[in-house]
């Protein structure tokens, strides 16, 4: 990295600001600004471009817009709103920002999450990040099993509550630059630098320990109680190329807990459906079926792609928010960057993980531990966190977990819509199932995993079997073809402690703005992205208007 | 007994405990050194385990004493003397062999077998390692930065690393954010695609820690083997002449010079503490000794739950030390030879033999022992990192004959079935690490004359380590630096007045490096505490 790229990101977002006053009035003409890509990035990325008066065409690939936050209607009736299962990471500061609130988009509180066991009762517990109403029940569910565990609890989620101003922070706005250059950029580094010594000196300190812990050393340090440990470990894993004994987890953890809200009314869909309409009612063309093969570059910077029609679109300004491998080693022809920013970008770990099941059911997902009780959320695992760790162990040999993880989801506890009167619709997140398994993924492999997440399912829902109307399963090569996500990575590059921040999703594009003038990276890839929170987009148009 | 008080009672003649008694008698204090065994040295031993064979039992190459500490101590006067050891020699499961040493253009060929990109990148590797470690280097030689300061002096300091950090320009910074934050194998990944050149590499990121060489963390120890300073060259890793004890030895005769006194077999039983103060230790023969301070160079665990006592300590503090990770992961298995075994890949003796001998065939050997460790049990077929010192120091063997150390990795502490049942274990142990061998020594077994093998549980019970870590604690990323032993306490301090510590459990940490017990030395002088 020669100089540094936010300077120069700056002072051109400056510069094309003025000359693109014209454009504000909607002037048709090479300065329109290209949006590859209507997933909730895409869409968020959009809307803030068209509200701030640019004229602004998203080109998506697929014939829906969405992308992973999409409902995807895997049976004649039966849908899931959406690939993706996180629904509380959108802070309320986007939705004001893009008044999604105008646009439909409503907020609930976080169902509770049942953690199921082998043989007992399991345990429910609410979201850990905030107090929700469940709170006081998962307490007390905790405190059968441990009082310790139960006031270890409070205090995790107290120290969660008071990470989140920092953490909501820290996410919510660009990385520092690498190589401050200005009087802004040291302005922003003391800012942060302030906001650190505000927290306290203690608290910082403690920070600094566990985040770059193994979260099953984080979480066993709080708390005895086995299956308490591994149900809470498991969001800091879920989407990575790690296990609960990797170092670095906690943070995951942390980003993912403190920033948790409220959840989404309809889920990701939901979300989707609003940032449509905001994009729209600001004046953003949505084209589907519009995939884009080129980005072009003429003397360094970008001026617009080509379709697989052949169709050629022109703009100044280009946010791809497709993942950063695919935008930068596929779009662009080879040769055209230098070597050393090529490598950057081949050197991003992006190995999907995790596989989708989608089942469509004749009833309910009825759990035997606890009859009468419809979950929305269900974690399974092995009940001990190192079941977690050997279910990970099998990917570093390119295996499936033998004993797969699963993150249950049951959309249709909330929303009946999703399908048939009585019928019900099971969103299942297993992992490990690696991308690049030994052998590839034959059909009789493909037969084998669905078996086995079937069968614990089966353990823990008696009745799940005979109920089935129609099941999907989507491994990370289905997942990679169907939403072209390299590697089927869901955060489209690993969460890892050298994959964040500053270095997410390289270290030169880490503020939006890349080594190529006028195209930005803005999609789950870049910092804030990682899950629905549309914020990666957010500050990537931010970026391209030079605020 | 003794009438006139000491200056400073020092517990535990490790090198790190002997360094700063030499450092505080050189300042002219008068210093006591209380040493439970027979002899100096601690982990850093040479012991004649059987008639004629001298053996490095612990830590067995050197490469980190920083070399002021050589210096100020004059230690080759007292007999410190290093022989090179240049060899890095690795056999692979397929019966071929990679031999890198400190010849660039032999080194290249022969990785060239594997790879000629490698065989490219591999000098410019060093190189960009050597420019790393400018980072590394002013954080081992001082006091460890306090990113939480509050006091102005503190502040100027991190200033003054952030300027030096912003100097050194982006591409090093994202190098060393990388080095602090990655998997030795990914880290490794971005300039090599052999496996036959990672995988013997990436183990130098994970020796005495529990973690595996695809655990993120493990990439920053990569470093420390790019900064051995024997004679100021970079990556020169040595045998002490004589074994490691030698080093103790040395550094123990230097001390004594200065006026240091040395009391061996003298356990100490409790700290010495008047209305929370330290002021002297009870041995165990119930002597008591008086001084205005006491050094701790045992590990911290050790210090303040047996030592102190939980009782004398604030809540707090003593939660802190239960949760510092200690978590011995590795063993030692000894041989002495009546012949050199031969390598079915390489018969016949030669430079292979001389040098370091990596047993680490590939990622997934790697992998697969470390899992085995996860889950309790030792590893069935684990890495290894061989010695034999004597065919580069003949005096540690009778003529012919040889001594083999053998560092093996992973065992952990903590076994399935416990601890304690280490002594059911122990020879199991020793098999599945020969047995291994074998496979790539076939006469290996028909040389050995007498084997000793050290466990984890071993390694506490004779050498005081708790759970037989050999480092005083996990050099993992949240127990480094500021975070040392604990947060707030990593400047030699501790929560006891008059009571230090000056071991490998503190900044900057193990491997014979010296240089916490030296800074201690050095923090307790300026403080004028002694």
């Amino acid at each position: 990295m020669g100089r540094p790229r936010a300077l120069d990101a700056r002072d051109e977002s400056k510069a094309r600001g003025a000359s693109e006053a014209p454009d504000a009035h909607g002037a048709p003409g090479p300065n329109n600004a290209i949006v590859i890509g209507a997933g909730q990035n895409g869409l968020a990325a959009a809307a803030r471009l068209a509200r701030a008066g640019r004229k602004v065409v998203v080109l998506e690939r697929r014939d829906a817009v969405g992308g992973l936050a999409g409902a995807v209607e895997f049976h004649s009736g039966y849908k899931v709103p959406g690939i993706l299962h996180d629904e509380g990471l959108v802070s309320p500061r986007t939705v004001a920002e893009l008044g999604l609130e105008r646009h439909g988009l409503a907020f609930r509180d976080a169902p509770p999450i049942f953690l199921a066991e082998a043989d007992g009762p399991g345990i429910v517990i609410g979201r850990a990040g905030r107090a929700t109403l469940e709170t006081a029940e998962a307490d007390a569910e905790i405190r059968a099993r441990s009082t310790r565990d139960a006031e270890s609890y409070a205090g995790y989620r107290a120290f969660l509550a008071k990470l989140r101003p920092l953490l909501d922070d820290v996410m919510g706005t660009p990385p520092p630059p690498l190589s401050p250059a200005s009087a802004g950029d040291f302005w922003q580094i003391a800012k942060r630098g302030w906001r650190l010594w505000r927290h306290g000196r203690q608290d910082t300190l403690e920070l600094m320990r566990v985040a770059p812990m193994c979260v099953a050393d984080f979480l066993n340090e709080r708390f005895e109680t086995p299956l308490l440990v591994e149900g809470l470990a498991a969001p800091a894993v879920i989407g990575t190329w790690a296990g609960p004994w990797s170092a670095g987890t906690t943070a995951n953890l942390l980003l993912a807990e403190a920033a948790a809200g409220r959840h989404l009314a309809g889920g990701p869909a939901a979300l989707v459906a609003a940032l449509e309409r905001a994009a729209r009612a600001a004046g953003a063309e949505l084209r589907t079926g519009a995939e884009v093969v080129r980005l072009r570059i003429e003397n360094g910077r970008a001026v617009g792609v080509v379709l697989a029609s052949g169709e050629r679109v022109d703009g100044a300004t280009v946010i791809a928010t497709c993942d950063p491998k695919r935008s930068f080693l596929e779009l662009i022809a080879p040769g055209t960057l230098p070597i050393r920013i090529e490598e950057e970008y081949r050197r991003i770990r992006a190995r999907g993980t995790g596989a989708k099941v989608h089942l469509a059911l004749s009833g309910p997902l009825d759990v035997a531990a606890r009859p009468g009780q419809a979950f929305e959320s269900i974690r399974i695992g092995g009940g001990h966190v190192d079941d977690l760790e050997r279910a990970f162990d099998a990917i570093k040999y390119r295996e499936v977990s033998p004993r797969p993880h699963l993150e249950i989801r049951v959309p249709t506890v909330a929303d009946p819509s999703l399908a048939p009167a009585g019928h019900h619709v099971v969103s299942i997140l297993a992992s490990y199932a690696p991308h690049d398994v030994g052998g590839g993924w034959t059909e009789r492999r493909r037969g084998e995993l669905l078996e086995s997440i079937l069968s614990i399912l089966e353990r823990h829902a008696p009745r799940v079997r005979e109920r089935i109307v129609a099941q999907e399963l989507l491994t990370p090569t289905d997942l990679e073809e169907r939403y072209a996500l390299t590697g089927g990575q869901l955060h489209h590059g690993e969460p890892a402690l050298d994959q964040m921040l500053v270095m997410r999703p390289t270290p030169s594009a880490a503020r939006y703005a890349t080594s190529v003038p006028g195209l930005y990276l803005g999609g789950s890839g870049s910092h804030g992205g990682g899950g629905v929170t549309c914020t990666a987009g957010l500050l990537a148009a931010r970026a391209a208007l030079g605020r | 007994m003794t009438r006139k008080p000491y200056d400073a009672i020092v517990v535990g003649a490790g090198h790190n405990g002997l360094i700063c008694a030499a450092y505080l008698a050189r300042a002219g204090r008068r210093v006591v050194v209380v040493e439970r065994r027979h002899q100096v040295g601690g982990a850093t031993t040479t012991e004649e385990i059987y008639p004629g064979f001298k053996f490095s039992c612990c830590s067995y190459v050197v490469s980190l004493l920083r070399p002021w500490i050589i210096r100020d101590l004059d230690l080759p006067r007292h007999g410190y003397e290093v022989l090179p050891l240049e060899e890095t020699f690795t056999p692979f499961e397929d019966g071929r062999y990679l031999l890198r040493d400190s010849d660039p253009e032999r080194t290249k060929r022969a990785i060239a077998r594997f790879s000629q990109r490698d065989a490219e990148v591999y000098k410019q590797f060093g190189q960009k390692m050597a420019e790393l470690g400018r980072l590394v280097k002013p954080m081992i030689d001082g006091p460890a930065p306090d990113p939480a300061a509050r006091n102005p002096f503190e502040l100027m300091r991190l200033a003054k690393l952030a300027k030096h950090v912003r100097g050194q320009g982006e591409e090093w910074l994202i190098g060393n954010i990388k080095m602090m934050t990655m998997s030795a194998v990914d880290f490794l990944s971005e300039w090599f695609e052999c496996e036959q050149l990672i995988a013997p590499m990436s183990v130098s990121g994970i020796i005495g820690t529990f973690l595996g060489v695809r655990s993120p963390g493990t990439a920053y120890v990569l470093l420390h083997h790019y900064m051995g300073e024997i004679d100021g060259s970079y990556r020169a890793w040595g045998l002490p002449k004589g074994g490691t004890g030698a080093i103790a030895e040395a550094i123990a005769g230097a001390a004594r010079a200065l006026g240091v006194e040395i009391r061996l077999r003298a356990p100490v039983a409790k700290l010495r503490l008047k209305n929370g103060r330290a002021h002297g230790v009870v041995l165990e023969n119930g002597d008591e000794i008086e001084a205005k301070t006491v050094v701790s160079g045992v590990d911290p665990n050790r210090t303040f739950l047996r030592l102190v006592g939980e009782e004398h300590l604030d809540p707090d503090f003593a939660r802190q030390i239960k949760r510092f990770k200690m978590r011995g992961s590795s063993g030692k298995v000894n041989l002495a030879l009546d012949a050199l075994p031969e390598f079915a890949c390489l018969p016949g003796r030669g430079p292979h033999l001389r040098g370091d001998i990596t047993i680490a065939p590939s990622i997934e050997y790697l992998e697969r022992a470390y899992d085995d460790a996860k889950y309790g049990a030792f590893s069935r077929r684990p890495f290894m990192d061989i010695v034999i010192p004597s065919l580069t120091d003949p005096t540690v063997a009778p003529a012919g004959k040889h001594t083999m150390s053998i560092f093996v990795q992973y065992a952990p502490y903590k076994l399935k079935e416990g601890a304690a049942d280490w002594p059911n274990q122990r020879e199991k142990f020793g098999d599945a690490v020969i047995d291994t061998l074998a496979e790539y020594m076939p006469n290996l077994k028909s040389r050995i004359l007498y084997r000793q093998v050290l466990s984890p549980w071993d390694l506490e019970q004779i050498y005081g380590l708790t759970e037989g870590n050999i480092f005083h604690g996990e050099l993992s990323l949240e127990q480094l630096a500021f975070l040392r032993p604990v947060a707030g306490w990593s400047r030699y301090r501790t929560p006891i007045d008059d009571l230090w510590m000056c071991a490998s459990g503190t900044h900057p940490g193990g491997g014979i490096m010296g240089a916490p017990g030296a800074l201690c030395a050095r923090t307790m002088l300026q403080a004028r505490a002694v």
